[in-house]
């Protein structure tokens, strides 16, 4: 089970420049649906691997689905030569991502975010508009109904400012 | 990038699916601050593993 707010916490703490996106993302603006793991997109810096590596390295980053023994070590290398990365930690499950379709890097969506503070920290989540593009363009069957609790929020959101 | 806001378009499939979006739980939720949603979302995850817990412990029962 994920404790979302520790992995923030870690993250956080460590300096780790990043976006919550996915249904994370989707909860912190109304939706009520559940999802097991955290998303973020991170950004592709030297300095920003060294971070991401040292937050999730004593978590005991593991690959996902992997079998055990494998050589993965979750280090500055391994974050560089890769880019989108599902893992399983100590505080549960975090897809770390370099890039995402329909929204690209970080640098990119930085542009399209709302700075949320919870469980005294801040972090920058994508906004609720650039959340409902990159699942349309995602384009995937299964977030259709995702899609259209987003598009409710927008519109219950809108109706009542 | 795309130009979002203005980018966004009517899909008559997503369309169809909003019909049965309970919009009483999401005006719930928009009263909250995006820290309780955080803390509702991780309440759902606890019960939901603690439902598949109670599952396999069933399963295993004679």
């Amino acid at each position: 089970m994920t404790d979302f707010a520790g992995l923030l916490r870690v993250l956080n703490e460590s300096g780790v420049e990043f976006i919550l996106i996915g249904g994370v993302a989707a909860a912190v603006h109304g939706a009520i649906r559940t999802t097991r793991d955290l998303d973020v997109v991170y950004a592709r810096t030297s300095e920003n691997f060294a971070r991401l590596a040292g937050a999730l390295a004593p978590l005991n980053a593991y690959l996902r689905g992997a079998p055990p023994g494998l050589p993965f070590h979750w280090d500055v290398q391994t974050i560089a030569h890769g880019l989108n990365f599902t893992l399983d930690t100590s505080l549960g499950e975090i897809d770390v991502l370099g890039e995402i379709v329909g929204g690209g890097s970080y640098d990119q969506l930085k542009s399209h975010c709302v700075k949320v503070s919870a469980f005294g920290t801040e972090c920058l989540c994508v906004d609720l508009d650039t959340l409902i593009w990159v699942k349309r363009a995602a384009g995937r069957p299964k977030d259709f109904e995702a899609i259209a609790e987003l598009e409710a929020l927008r519109e219950e959101s809108q109706r009542s400012e | 990038m795309h130009e979002l806001s203005s980018d966004l378009w009517t899909d008559p499939v997503i369309e169809a699916y909003k019909r049965d979006v309970d919009r009483t739980l999401l005006r719930h939720a928009l009263r909250l601050t995006p820290e309780q949603r955080l803390v509702e979302l991780q309440r759902l995850v606890e019960f939901a593993e603690e439902l598949r817990r109670a599952g396999r412990e069933a399963k295993r029962r004679p």
